[in-house]
This record gives C-alpha cells, structure tokens and sequence, in this order.
C-alpha cells in the first residue's frame, strides 16, 4: 500500500492509501467514484479513460489511466470530464460536441474532450497556421477510438471551436 | 394521482414472479429515474444537439458501466465484486479451477458453478439454450463458454484475481476429447422462379409455398439439399427441384450467357461497442426482491429471461419481485441485444443475498464473451445475358459460423440469404443457407447482421460480371435494379419506396466516378489509384416489431416524452422528441427511454409466438381487446426511428387532435358546429404557437392550460405492432372514433390517471406476412477512391461519397452521423478487423485492441467523406431505417476500387496491406 494524494478538478484529495498496482482508472471510478472517466480497453488503446494533467511548468498533456497505477499520479494536478463546466456553464468546447452532434453512444466522449481541450490549451500558447489545422487536430486526435461516429464530428467541432477563436489559436 | 416510476408498477407475472421497476426513492439522491430522464427540466442546454448531450459531456452517470451500489437510493452502500471465469479449451474436459492457489492471491466469497444452478433449480431460457456454466468433467461445448462466477467483497481481491486469471494456469483441464459437435441452428432454402410475365404469378416463391429446410442432415450437421425421393419433407423437394433446375441451366449455359461462378469468404469481427457488458444486481432475501441495473438493447427480453431462469428455483433462490432498471448503453451495435449476460448478473446477485454485487467484463473478457459477427464462405453463381446485361439467374450456398450458442444464428442465416440479391431483381433464383455450431465463441446479432456479409459478395461478383461483359457498372445495375412494386426473393415486393435509380444517377455524376479514368492515370510514382462504386438495399424491422410510447404536457406547456426503446448512440431519445414536436410545437425538455414500465395502463397482454402464430390463432387471441402479438422489441439502430418513435408519434397525433386542439377552439371561441372545428389538419405550428388562417396565434403554454382547465386530454400513451405492415385499430375519443396506426391506447385528463381506451375495432397484420422477408428496405451507394502504396500495400481512402435514403430524417445530423460511423465500421471489417477462429481467436480470453484493429481518424476520409441524404418522397413519408445500410455498400466499394487499382480480386475478408502487398510482388 502506498499513499497518494493528488488535486482533482482543482481539489486536492488525499491521502489515501491504496494498493501499488490499483489503476488510476479503478482509483477514480472505484474508490473516488467519479465515473466520468470510462473503462474501455484496459490496454491504453482506445483512450476512453484519458485525463488532463497539468504539469508545474504550466503545460497538460493527457495520460491513459487504464494501464498506471494509481500512485504514478501521487503529487500531480488532474482534470477529467467532471471538471470542465464551471457553475453548470459549458466550455467552448462542450458545448461545440453538443452542436455539432460529435457523438453518439457518448463512451469516448471524455477522452476526446480532454484531448481536444489539450490542444486548444496547445495552440493558444504555440499558434498554428491555418493551413496546417486540420492536420494538426488530426494528429491530436488519432489516438482516440470511437465505434460510433467515424470522428467527423469531433474533427468539426473542434475545428468550428478553433476557427471561432482564430485570432488565439491560429497564426 | 398519475403513474410514476416511484410507484410499484407491475409489468407482469412470469413464473410466479412480478416482474416491475421500482426505484426505491432516497431524498437525498437523485433517483436512477431522473438521472436517466434527459434532459431534465432546468438544465441549461445548448439550442442545436441531443437531448442526452450535456449529460455526455459533463460525465454525469448514465451507463450501466456508472452505477455502483452507492449509487443507487435505498440500496445497502458497499458494491461486491463478481468474476466471469471462461474456458479458454473446449477440447478437453474441464476439471475445475485450482482454488486453493487461487486463494493464497484472493479467496472467492462465494463461487457459482454448474452444480450450483443446478442445485438452485434454475432453468435456461430456450433462447440460450444449454449449459450456463460447463461442468465438471465434461468438455466445454464452446471457447469462452463460462466456468465460474467468483464472488469477492472487495475490489481490491477482485482486481487482483482478475489479473491472475487471466495470466496464470488456474484451470484445470483433463483428458482431450477433441471438440463437441452440436446440431445445426437452421437451415433453409429459398427458391423462387418468376412468371413469364412480371405482372403474372411466381411459378415458385417462398411466399407462395412456406419456407423450406431440407428434411436431411449428414452427421455433421450439414444438411443435404437434393431433394431425395422420399415421402418426408414434400414441400421442400418441390422447392428444391424449382432450385435444382436453376442450378443446372447456370452449370451448362448457353453461349449467350456469361455465368461467373464466385467463392467468397468473410470473417468473424467484434461488435466492440466501447463500454464492455456490466451490471448489479442486489437481492434482499427478505423482501424476496432482486434489484438489477442493466444496459441491454433489449430490456423486455432481459427482464424476461431472468424471470424464466429463477421462476422454479427454490424458495431461497426465487425472487417474489425482479426490478430491473436499465441505464443508457454505450455502444451496442446489435451485441447487447438478446446477451445471455444478464442472465449472470442476476445469479451473481442471488448467490450472494443480502449485498450488491457488480458483474462486468474486461475488455479481455468481452472479447472472450461477448457475441461475434459470423463469418460466412459463400460460393455463388451468377447467369447474365450478354446482349441486354440483364441477369437470368442466380444460385448460392452460404454457411455460417454459429459459434458455441444458437442465439440469433437462425435469423442471421435467413436474412443473409433473403438479402443475397441485393437491389437486383433475378427471375429464378436458388440460395441455401446452414448456420452450424463451431466451438468457436458465439455468434449473435451485429448491425446489418447476413447482410453485409452477401451484400458484399453480390457487389464484388456484379464488378466482376461488370468487367467481363463489359458494361459500365452503374449502367448495369440500372437495368438490373428492381423496381418498385418488383419482386424480391421471397416473391413479395416492397412496401416502401425504392429509389435505386435516383441513387444511381447521383452516383453517376458524382466528380468522384465522373473522374476515375483521369485520377488513375494520374497515379504518383509508387502508387496504384482506383475507383469502386457498390449500391445495397437493406431491411429494416424485424416482422415483429413493437413501440411504446407516452406523451404529456403540462399546464406550463412543458413536455414530456416517455418510450421503451434503448438509446445506445443512435439518437432515439432526440429522434422521438422532435417526431414528438411536430405534433405538438414543441421539443419536450424530458425524454425517458428504456422505459417498460411506464405504460401500465395499458394493460397490454400477449401470447404466442408473433413470428410463428396463425391466422386462425392471431384472430381468437385478438378477441380480447387487451391482447397485442408482442409487447416491447429490441432496440437497434436501424429501426430506431420507424419503430421506436411510431407510438409516441402516434400519441402525439391523438394529444393534440383530442387534446390541444379542443382547448385552442375553445379559447378561440370556436363552438363545436362551426366547419372550422374539422379543420385541425390545417394549423400548424411555427415558433411554439399555432397558427391557424385568419385566427389569432396562440401559444402552447395558452393552449396546454386551458386544455387542463378544462379537464381535457393532457396525455397519452400508445403501443405499435408492426409485422410488415403496421396493425391498425379505432378507438372511440372524446364521442368521436379515431383510427390510427397503433393498436392499444389509454389517456389521461387534466392531472388524473391514465385510463385505457377499449379499441373497437383492430386489424393485426396477417399472420402469412411472416412469410414475407423483406418488406421495409432503404438504400445507400457508396463510392469511394483509393491510393495504394505499392511498396506496403497500405491502402489511403482519397475521397468518399455515401448517398442515402430514408425517407424523413427526424434528426439529420443523426442520420449523418450514423452514415460517418457506418462507413468508418465497413471500412474496418474491408481493411482491418479480423478474429481468428477457435484456440487463436478471442475464445482464449488474451485478446485486445491494439491486436484487434479498429478503423482510427486517420485510416479514414475524415475531411473527404460527403454524405448526402435525399430528401422525402413526400412532405408525409414516414421516416426509414437507415443505420445498417450506410455500411454495407462500403466494404464493396473499396473490394472494388482495390481490383480497380490492382487488377486483382480478393475473395476473403478482411483485405489486408499485407495480403495487398503478396499481390503486388
């Protein structure tokens, strides 16, 4: 058993103990219950069960939590689909995946939210050209499985979030 | 005081056991009722989407995957953790499992075994038939067939037996015996020769005659299709000598026609919906209550099994009251409809009383578990005249893979076989079928099930005809398409439009086909261009087909929409309300789906087997004004919206004829007698407030309250039976008779209860329609450009186009979405998806994406797949299924754009780089 303590949409939760080899992903959905965060594979393929983290030199990335343990994120700042709303108002983005119809059975949906928040997080510090966009969203995007929609959607909606916001995401 | 889900609602006795929802409410947590009515009054929501969209991104529990038994209001608070061990051998037998060193890891609460079931008295429902569990000292029938269920208290010796089992030899198997054969699950013959003339009478057809199954099998299981010269089994050696006869004019043809003779194989795929099959189940011995959460696309059946299986238990064992609670699904795809995994959530349940218990796979295990698409061999032969093109005959013989369990095998073998031809209209054709058992893991139901599989190999073998005659590929599926009002297979015609040629001619014009020769010939160095073009018609409904549906509104003008269909992505829920909305102004702000206990008041009760029935049986049963050929149907995409949202359509229909539109005369000033009160077909609603030609606007929030003032009709609810045809009855309302496409309706004044509404008349679809095949179909082609890197044999999807119908789309961007993802699934299961069969294959429980490939954004047109959606025949066209055949014309689209660049043919799915590249070399 080791002790963890981590921050969770800007909270900070610990210390727990829990068993080296629990997942992340059964530590948020089991012990936390926060089932926001989906159980897809088990084998970091189809990243259903993806987090934010933010790193102290300011950037995010997002990490699987189906295959790391649990106490890998002792220490670290996350944020999962919970967080994103603030005071029951949507992001940008949430709000473009409603629109724009991105998803249907929904499953996938957390782990293209986050990754697409990641990127626009991304861009607003390092812009792109316009012409490079839809590659770049493909490019961080392509790690995602979906069964349901073949991605159009996803790539519209962000595309449609980043276009709207041209002037901090793109060169 | 009106039905509620807090209420007890009894659905029905089965077995001696009431079988009902009942959430047991808690003040301080939303009940599982509310959380799964969306999108819930006073949540702000964006103007366009889902009404199950902020719900989706905000993570809010919703899937079966969700819920734990804190959770749920009333429930004890800690959660039991149950492990589904399956054999990874069904060529020895099965000795058990090393418990005592499964133990020094983690040791099992309570383990369910074969003796166990046995003990208890539990029974299998016919559907899945067999053991549930292999026993000790025989041979498991099939490869993932199920041991055990381990239960443990804690997630933590759960988690970590899990992971040993699935790594370590706990498992103990005996002598080999070598693999157990089983009987076949179905075999059939269709035959059917057309008259001289078309207008004329088939000289044979399955419609006319019955279908046939041969009366003979070789030991195998396999049957023997001639007709031998017995008395057993006439109708089939009349069939059969029609079929033998075409057979031998397609073996010694005339030098006028081109017969092509084709050997096609397809492969065993996973449905892979993304949330693996889950439940709880929680069985409070003193109550003799047993509480389930489950995520099915087939809620009644689910309810129902489980009632059959525990009805002659012993007393400890059999609940007075099952209530089942199902939660919304992710991702289903036809592989969480009839899953014999509710079964063990239930027995996990009541093996340990007292505590919630937790039953889900892994992906590792869903692989090992969870139904299979089947793989087919086909071998065909196809007779085409060469002056006119037009095809003269057709023959072929399809055997499927069935796996370990019958499950849907039957169905899928006849669908294959009814759906073979396509769009193309064939005077004399002759198609057996055979599903046999494997000890492979159980094939079921996967979207376009038989289908996609001879859908393709008609579409390639066409390209080949195509290419020998030669004729252009659309011109020749334009003279060889059936027209409306043609015969299909079976020898009835559709009821439904056909629209093949508008399909086709968008197809023809499309820059994609118009440029194939330019774009080929401008091929990089290093790589082959290609072009395909494949076009199917798919079935929708299943012949025996059922909608619940209820509408209200309240005095503030708000709606609310309840149905029993599932939503597992395909946008049911979005789809009902806006079908709704037409009827009454307004997109309802709840929508409850999954709901078969919401309709009570109907009093619905059934009997018999609607698919097999009898005339003469369908007509005694219908005496009683209550009875109905079936209650509630599994939910799939594809007839999502003809099925799931006719009823609430239709009780929206009757809400406002009855309801609202008495209240807007009313505040009109309008009495009774003025011609004006006949004229409700002529208002309409724009902006929430009916408008009516020189009368003033009225809002619905207006109109709903005065409707309950004045005690009028505030609600309705309805159930639909389709068998081809959907069943019609009159009722009288309000003094005046009404007839409508529904057969049991009950409604509610003001805020009463609901209150049926004896049908006075009611006309069921004739039971010979169950002869029919098909009666329901929609359309979809598909073109699609490839590049091929000779080097790799990587194959890059250019540009594509999808062109459907579907007559009214409810929700376009639904019905887009459902084409994207269609072609994103055809292009895996051409390109990519493949499970070997038997010990290689998913039976041996080490199976998982990233071995098992999926169809990713970038093996995929993302920003160059254009789907167009003819608009309705008519402003009236009721609305088609449409999420099976998006998929099927791609997988033979891009078969034929690969012969198109490579000049080669493949006859086995899935084509591969690497079988790409053998060609190449």
């Amino acid at each position: 058993m080791t002790t963890l303590s981590l921050s969770v949409n800007g909270r900070a939760l610990g210390p727990f103990e829990v068993r080296d080899d629990l997942t992340m992903n059964d530590f948020l959905r089991e012990e936390l219950g926060m089932t926001g965060t989906k159980f897809g594979c088990g084998a970091a393929q189809c990243l259903s069960c993806a987090v934010i983290v933010d790193m102290p030199d300011g950037s995010s990335h997002t990490n699987p939590t189906c295959v790391v343990p649990a106490v890998n994120f002792d220490g670290k700042a996350i944020r999962t689909i919970e967080g994103h709303a603030k005071d029951g108002v949507l992001t940008a983005l949430q709000t473009a995946f409603i629109e724009h119809f991105s998803f249907q059975c929904g499953y996938c949906t957390p782990g293209f939210l986050n990754e697409s928040q990641v990127l626009l997080e991304r861009l607003e510090k390092t812009p792109v050209p316009r012409a490079t966009l839809e590659t770049v969203i493909a490019e961080a995007l392509d790690g995602h499985l979906c069964r349901c929609t073949g991605y159009v959607k996803y790539h519209e909606a962000v595309r449609a979030v980043i276009l709207a916001g041209a002037d901090r995401y793109l060169i | 005081m009106r039905p509620s889900r807090r209420d007890f609602v009894k659905l029905m006795m089965a077995s001696g056991i009431a079988v009902a929802v009942t959430p047991m409410a808690r003040a301080d947590a939303p009940s599982f009722a509310s959380r799964e009515t969306l999108p819930g009054r006073g949540v702000a929501r964006p103007r366009l989407g889902r009404v199950d969209g902020v719900a989706k991104v905000t993570g809010a529990k919703l899937y079966a995957s969700d819920f734990r038994a804190a959770d749920m209001p009333g429930w004890p608070s800690e959660t039991a953790h149950a492990l589904f061990v399956r054999s990874p051998d069904a060529s020895h037998i099965y000795e058990g499992i090393d418990l005592d060193r499964l133990s020094l890891i983690a040791k099992p609460t309570v383990v369910v075994t074969a003796e166990d079931v046995a003990r208890i008295g539990a029974r299998v429902p016919e559907f899945y038939a067999g053991d549930l569990f292999c026993p000790v000292g025989k041979t498991p029938f099939f490869l993932g067939q199920p041991l055990a269920l381990l239960i443990f208290a804690s997630f933590d010796d759960f988690d970590r037996v899990r992971v040993a089992l699935r790594d370590g030899n706990y498992l103990k198997f005996g002598a080999e015996t070598g693999p157990t054969e089983g009987p076949n699950y179905g075999a059939f013959r269709f035959t059917r020769v057309a008259g001289p003339t078309p207008d004329g009478p088939d000289l044979y057809s399955p419609i006319q005659e019955g279908w046939v199954s041969p009366g003979f099998f070789e030991s195998t299981g396999r049957p023997i299709w001639k007709p031998l010269p017995v008395a057993k089994g006439g109708e089939y050696v009349k069939g059969a000598t029609f079929g033998d006869a075409i057979r031998a004019e397609l073996d010694a043809p005339d030098p006028e026609t081109l017969v092509i003779q084709q050997d096609f194989e397809t492969q065993s795929i996973d449905p892979v919906f993304l949330e693996p099959e889950c439940g709880l189940a929680w069985y409070d011995p003193a109550k003799r209550n047993l509480e389930l959460v489950l995520g099915v696309q087939s809620p009644f059946e689910a309810a129902s099994a489980i009632a059959f299986l525990l009805g002659e238990a012993d007393a400890d064992h059999k609940p007075a009251t099952i209530n089942a609670q199902f939660a919304y699904v992710g991702g289903g795809f036809g592989g969480k409809d009839h899953t014999p995994f509710s079964l063990y959530i239930a027995l996990a349940g009541l093996f340990l009383p007292g505590r919630p218990v937790r039953l889900a796979h892994d992906r590792f295990q869903q692989f090992q578990g969870g139904v299979k698409r089947h793989a087919f061999k086909m071998h065909s032969e196809i007779g085409v005249d060469r002056k006119s093109g037009l095809i003269t005959g057709f023959a072929a013989d399809h055997v499927l893979d069935g796996g370990g369990m019958a499950n849907y095998s039957a169905s899928v073998a006849v669908v294959g076989a009814t759906g073979a031809l396509g769009i193309y209209s064939i005077p004399k054709v002759d198609v057996t079928t055979v599903a046999l058992h494997s000890r492979g893991v159980t094939a079921g139901s996967m979207r376009g099930y038989g289908t996609l599989q001879t859908m393709t190999a008609i579409e390639v073998l066409v390209d080949e005809v195509c290419a020998a005659l030669p004729l252009d590929p659309i011109e020749f599926r334009r003279r060889n398409a059936l027209a409306t009002g043609g015969r299909t297979m079976t020898g009835n015609p559709y009821s439904v439009s056909v629209r093949t040629p508008e399909i086709l001619a968008k197809l023809e014009a499309h820059p994609i086909w118009r440029d194939r020769a330019m774009e080929k010939a401008a091929a990089k160095p290093g790589f082959l261009v290609g072009t395909g073009v494949a076009v199917c018609t798919k079935d929708y409904g299943t012949g025996a087909d059922c909608s619940l549906g209820r509408v209200e509104i309240d005095a503030e003008g708000r709606v609310s929409v309840h149905g029993d269909a599932v939503e597992m992505g395909n946008g049911i829920g979005t789809a009902i309300a806006n079908r709704v909305a037409a009827h009454l102004g307004v997109v309802a702000d709840r929508v409850g789906v999954s709901e078969i206990d919401a309709f009570d008041a109907l009093g619905l009760f059934t009997s018999g087997d609607a698919y097999s029935t009898t005339q003469a049986a369908q007509d005694e049963a219908a005496k009683n004004p209550r009875w109905v050929p079936a209650i509630s149907s599994a939910t799939s995409a594809s007839i999502g919206a003809h099925v799931g949202t006719q009823a609430a359509a239709e009780a929206a229909r009757v809400l406002f004829r009855f309801g609202l539109w008495p209240a807007a005369l009313a505040i009109w000033g309008i009495p009774q007698n003025d011609p004006r009160a006949k004229q409700w077909d002529e208002a309409f609603w724009q902006d929430g407030m009916l408008l009516m030609s020189g009368l003033s606007p009225l809002p619905l929030k207006a109109i709903a309250a005065k409707a309950h003032a004045m005690n009028g009709i505030t609600g309705t609810m309805a159930h639909a039976f389709s068998r081809w045809a959907w069943a019609q009855a009159t009722f009288t309302v309000g003094g005046e008779d009404v007839t409508a496409d529904i057969d049991a309706l009950a409604i509610r004044r003001g805020d009463g209860d609901f209150e049926p509404i004896e049908r006075s008349a009611v006309a069921f679809p004739p039971a010979d329609y169950n002869r029919i095949g098909t009666a329901f179909t929609s359309l979809c082609g598909t073109l699609v450009r490839i590049e091929i890197e000779r080097a790799t044999g990587i194959v890059r999807i250019a540009k594509a186009y999808s062109v459907l119908e579907c007559g009214e789309a409810l929700v376009p961007e639904v019905v887009r979405g459902q084409a994207q993802g269609g072609f994103a699934m055809g292009v895996g299961y051409a390109l990519l998806e493949t499970l070997p069969p038997f010990e290689d294959g998913p039976g041996n429980g080490q199976w998982n994406l990233g071995q098992y490939r999926l169809a990713r954004a970038s093996d995929l047109p993302v920003n160059d797949l254009e789907v167009e959606i003819l608009p309705p025949l008519s402003p009236k066209e009721p609305p088609k299924g449409m999420a099976e055949v998006v998929m099927i014309p791609v997988v033979p689209g891009l078969l034929n754009a690969i012969f198109d660049a490579t000049g080669h043919r493949f006859a086995a799915l899935p084509v591969t780089a690497a079988h790409i590249k053998g060609v190449l070399a």
